[in-house]
């Protein structure tokens, strides 16, 4: 008798567990039938509001996808705070996007500073955290990683494929650098220092001029890097202070070669330094607006859903490059949708290619998604293409 | 090598002139007022952007632009004197900086919200790439134009204060503003008026700052720091001290970078700075540092 | 009004029933809160706490001495700095850097104080400002020290076995710090200290000739405050977990001055409600993008243009409004 009764206990308990489980599923953290919650926290005031358009650009995603029907019948809702770039506002801003508006996942995050100071709290919470927009290469040897999806590509390694492609194809024999004097700019420093040492003499690093963001006088920098004979510079800055730098060094009639990181691939750079952006060697790591035409696209769509990032289109279709494998994961996870299911899809991830984002690839253990870059050269206000794509190792 | 050394000091003599423009203002206000204002900069910043939109969005001619832009600036810094900060009457002094404090926060988003965080190329009536050699050191068009521009907005300003009835006024104020009201200077005016130069000034430093520097929200937040500094270099009190400190800063700094340290720039400037008011608490040219109980 | 007696009544931090009272029932929803509400707002209590710390260091300064500081990011910095250090690379125990922390700021403090002592207004605003800058910058740029702009990341702190993880103890140690020290200076302002404070500040000339001697209790007031400061900064640290110049900027220092004279200068209350205000504000305003400088600015301009004497000027005139009553 007694045991009958355990053995009916026993059933019954595993047929709730065996019912509620696909209720528990259906009750994750920021999904429901119809509905998957985003959320970021970035700078939209403050002296990096610049960058905010990645978040806007996002923004205009989202709206464009639940407009055609969201994924699998569920909409996107994009939640976006401002953090002014201060990281004990961005931990706020994510805490309570996690435990009060209940987000599936955070996307973004800009600066290494606010992606740091949230990283623990992230992993221990374990919400899925899609591209923090800060080098890669700071993930390199990261244990934690299993939430963390990057298509961000690294500076270390832009630098010194920057460095080399300019001692091997272009003849440049010594080198300067002028960078932000923060990880930005540090890191591509650092990248080019080391492909320095790997050529052995065939290239010198003969100056590295930092400056400060708020800095906007560069005389002296400019005079700076002339002093140094370096006949190629490259460039670690913001468009403001890449086209400054510019100008202030043809100014003084002085006129390197020049490179610079992707970042400057930024169409505004063509008004902002005028002639001086003419024959400058960039990289990319998507196919730059008007070189492609489903970036084109991409952009016009965006353009409508939000006109004023009409002045700031690099950004903006670089946050759709961010947004676009966490978009392929919840289509492959299917219509029954958790956080694990969610993992696994992106692990199946293999050499995809997005509207934007080209050649992504995850795995169990890769987080990195994207570790290929390719150079272009400005001429003449627009970009072309000299390399085919240039890969780099795979570190996380 | 002495070659190298002027044409730093000819670089910091022009970013020099502009921190001279932004001390003036302040140090216009300060003499009126005993205010220290924090928006300064961005009441700059909003005024350069709205010759920005006269002269790009509405093709209104550069000149004609440049002084609508000084006036609506000017009505802007007098506005929230009489309609803000006077009303205000019982606010103390550190009460009234927070309220400029506040008002920079306000001006600054709008900049932000009305045209935009991307940094945008601001049309000038000079050339940057033409420049001017004069035996190995070389100048734009444009630094040259602005050096003329400042040292003429410098003496302009001079006249004003030391030749015009309504300067007269103000020194009045500023030395004593209970016993010029009761000699009949309609004080409030006068201070309402000492904001409009003041912004109106700030207004001349950042159009004569936004074609080299580039338009931006943020782009005269380090000017007015240096301003700021140059200010209380010369000492807070003296428009020919302003006019000293910030030449001296900017030819200073300008040497320093070059020669020494780009990283430790500013460093420099305030050590200097702090260095002078230990022998001179007053700043270079202020005025006897005089107290009673 | 209430009558006082004697003269113990009137040292007594705390008077009467209703007042004890109300201590306990604010002590006890102090204990209570981090088991009681969610997590990410014991997190924003905490950083209340720390900037309550700050306000009330600066407070010292320049509302009860009457020197003004826009370089107090710098004496955070030093505290952040300071702790992180020595746990990192030296192995220090917790308590030990924390204290030390305080004291290290202090010494940048009397430091500071030495060179600024004879100016005023604009000058010293503008001599502390410099201070904050170079303290960035040294951090930036001297890598070997402070990891540069890589940033350091600092441990969760422990006391002997225990580790003090969980939100709730970080919040019990923030909260537990600021209260002590907050009582420490309500005392101190009572004090023969707080009186040659306040006695420098309406007239330094005045207070010289009465005996006070300017040289010391100005470069105490410094150390003091940037002791408040330190401490701050080593509790920021261990709340986030990480640290980096760029958290030290003078936007901070500025952010720490309106935050005092919102909140009420010369009043420890003030300190307090001014830096309560300005935590949460730009949290609950976040969701309004590009427009929380504006509306953030405005309030700041409306409460300076309404209330003069900040937050606790208002509250005193309510409290003495509903004692008088209805007269």
């Amino acid at each position: 008798m007694g045991r009958l009764r355990w053995k009916g206990l026993v059933l019954a308990v595993a047929g709730l567990v065996v019912l509620s489980t696909p209720l528990i599923g259906a009750q994750e953290r920021g999904i429901t039938p119809t509905e998957v919650v985003l959320g970021s926290s970035m700078p939209l005031s403050g002296p990096a509001a610049y960058w905010g358009a990645v978040g806007k650009g996002i923004d205009a995603y989202v709206k464009y996808l639940n407009d055609q029907g969201g994924i699998h019948g569920r909409k996107l809702t994009f939640i976006l705070r401002d953090d002014s770039y201060l990281p004990p506002r961005a931990v706020a801003n994510v805490r309570e996007l996690v435990e009060r508006a209940g987000v599936f996942a955070i996307v973004g995050l800009i600066g290494t500073a606010n992606a740091f100071a949230v990283r623990d709290y992230i992993v221990q919470n374990r919400v899925i955290w899609i591209t923090p927009t800060a080098d890669s290469s700071i993930w390199a040897g990261f244990r934690q990683k299993r939430y963390l999806f990057v298509t961000y590509p690294s500076y270390v390694h832009e630098a010194t494929i920057l460095t080399r492609y300019a001692a091997e194809k272009l003849g440049v024999k010594k080198v300067a650098v002028f960078y932000q004097n923060d990880l930005y700019g540090q890191k591509g420093l650092l990248g080019v220092k080391r492909a320095v040492n790997a050529l052995k003499g065939a290239v010198k690093l003969v100056s590295a001029v930092p400056y400060e963001l708020v800095v906007t006088d560069l005389s002296s920098h400019a005079l700076k890097l002339r002093g140094s004979g370096a006949d190629a510079v490259i460039l670690y800055a913001t468009p403001r202070h890449g086209a400054l730098i510019v100008r202030e060094m043809a100014k003084i009639g002085y006129r390197p070669r020049l490179l610079a990181s992707f970042t400057l691939t930024d169409p505004i750079m063509f008004t902002l330094a005028g002639e001086a952006w003419d024959d400058v060697y960039l990289t990319a790591f998507f196919p730059l607006p008007g070189t492609d035409p489903k970036v084109d696209e991409t952009l016009q769509i965006l353009f409508k859903y939000d006109p004023t990032l009409r002045a700031n289109p690099f950004n903006s279709v670089a946050g759709v490059a961010f947004l676009e494998p966490f978009l392929e994961g919840l289509r492959r996870a299917g219509r029954d949708l958790t956080t694990e299911r969610f993992i696994s899809a992106m692990e199946t991830i293999r050499n995809w290619d997005g509207q934007v984002i080209r050649g992504v690839t995850f795995g169990p253990d890769r987080r990195q998604g994207i570790n290929r870059i390719y150079i272009v050269r400005a001429e003449k206000g627009r970009y072309t293409k000299l390399t085919d794509w240039i890969e780099y190792p795979v570190e996380f | 090598m002495a070659v190298l050394a002027l044409q730093y000091a000819l670089n910091g003599l022009a970013t020099g002139s502009l921190y001279v423009l932004v001390a003036l203002g302040i140090v216009i206000l300060y003499r009126t007022s005993r205010i220290l204002n924090f928006a300064h900069g961005d009441i700059a910043t909003f005024g350069t952007f709205l010759a920005f939109t006269l002269i790009t969005r509405l093709g209104v001619a550069p000149l004609l632009a440049y002084l609508l832009t000084l006036a609506t600036t000017g009505l802007l810094g007098a506005g929230f004197y009489s309609l803000i900060l006077r009303r205000a009457k019982e606010a103390t002094l550190l009460g009234q900086i927070v309220m400029t404090l506040g008002f920079a926060l306000v001006l600054n988003g709008a900049v932000v919200v009305v045209w935009g965080a991307d940094t945008k190329v601001f049309p000038s009536l000079l050339s940057e790439t033409k420049v001017y050699h004069l035996g190995g050191i070389v100048i734009s068009q444009l630094s040259l134009g602005s050096l003329i521009m400042g040292f003429f907005l410098m003496v302009l300003l001079y006249l004003l204060v030391q030749w015009t009835k309504v300067g007269l006024a103000m020194r009045a104020v500023s030395q004593n503003p209970l016993a010029a009201q009761a000699l009949g200077i309609p004080t409030r005016r006068v201070l309402a008026l000492a904001w409009g130069v003041a912004s109106a000034l700030g207004a001349s430093a950042g159009i004569l700052l936004a074609p080299v520097t580039l338009l931006d929200p943020f782009m005269m937040l380090d000017p007015f720091l240096k301003g700021f500094a140059a200010a209380v270099l010369g000492g807070m009190d003296s428009p020919p001290g302003a006019v000293v400190g910030g030449l001296v800063l900017g030819v200073i700094e300008s040497l320093f970078g070059g020669f020494v340290s780009v990283a430790f720039k500013a460093t420099l400037a305030f050590a200097i700075i702090v260095l002078v008011l230990t022998v001179r608490p007053e700043g270079l040219l202020g005025r006897e540092y005089k107290k009673r109980v | 009004m209430e009558l006082r007696e004697r003269y113990e009544e009137d040292l007594a931090l705390v008077l009467g029933l209703p007042a004890w009272l109300g201590l306990l029932v604010a002590l006890a929803v102090l204990v209570l809160f981090p088991l009681l509400a969610p997590r990410y707002l014991v997190y924003i209590v905490t950083l209340m706490a720390i900037h309550i710390l700050v306000a009330i260091g600066l407070n010292l300064l320049t509302g009860y001495t009457g020197q003004i500081s826009l370089g107090h990011a710098g004496f955070v910095a030093i505290g952040a700095y300071t702790a992180g250090l020595l746990m990192v690379r030296v192995g220090v125990p917790f308590p030990f850097a924390f204290l030390l922390s305080g004291f290290s700021a202090a010494f940048f403090g009397f430091l500071l104080g030495l060179p600024v002592l004879r100016l005023t207004g604009p000058y010293l605003t503008i001599a502390t400002l410099g201070f904050g800058i170079a303290v960035h910058q040294v951090l930036t740029n001297w890598e070997g020290l402070s990891g540069g702009r890589m940033g350091l990341f600092i441990p969760k702190p422990s006391i002997g076995p225990w580790t003090l993880a969980s939100e709730a103890a970080l919040y019990y140690l923030a909260v537990g710090t600021t209260g002590v020290l907050t009582w420490i200076a309500y005392n101190l302002v009572r004090s023969h200290i707080g009186r040659a404070f306040v006695a420098i500040r309406d007239s330094d000339v005045a207070a010289e000739v009465m005996g006070v001697n300017l040289m010391v209790y100005k470069t105490l007031a410094f150390g003091l405050s940037a002791f408040y400061a330190g401490v701050a900064g080593a509790l920021q640290g261990h709340l986030l977990g990480y640290i980096e110049p760029q958290m030290f900027t003078l936007f901070e220092s500025i952010y720490y001055f309106s935050m005092i004279v919102v909140g009420g200068l010369g009043t420890i209350p003030g300190s307090i409600l001014g830096a309560v205000l300005m935590t949460i504000l730009p949290q609950v305003l976040s969701g309004l993008r590009e427009w929380l400088p504006i509306v953030y600015g405005g309030t700041i301009i409306f409460i300076m243009a309404v209330e003069p004497w900040g937050l606790y000027g208002r509250w005193l005139r309510i409290k003495w409004w509903l004692k008088t009553w209805p007269f």
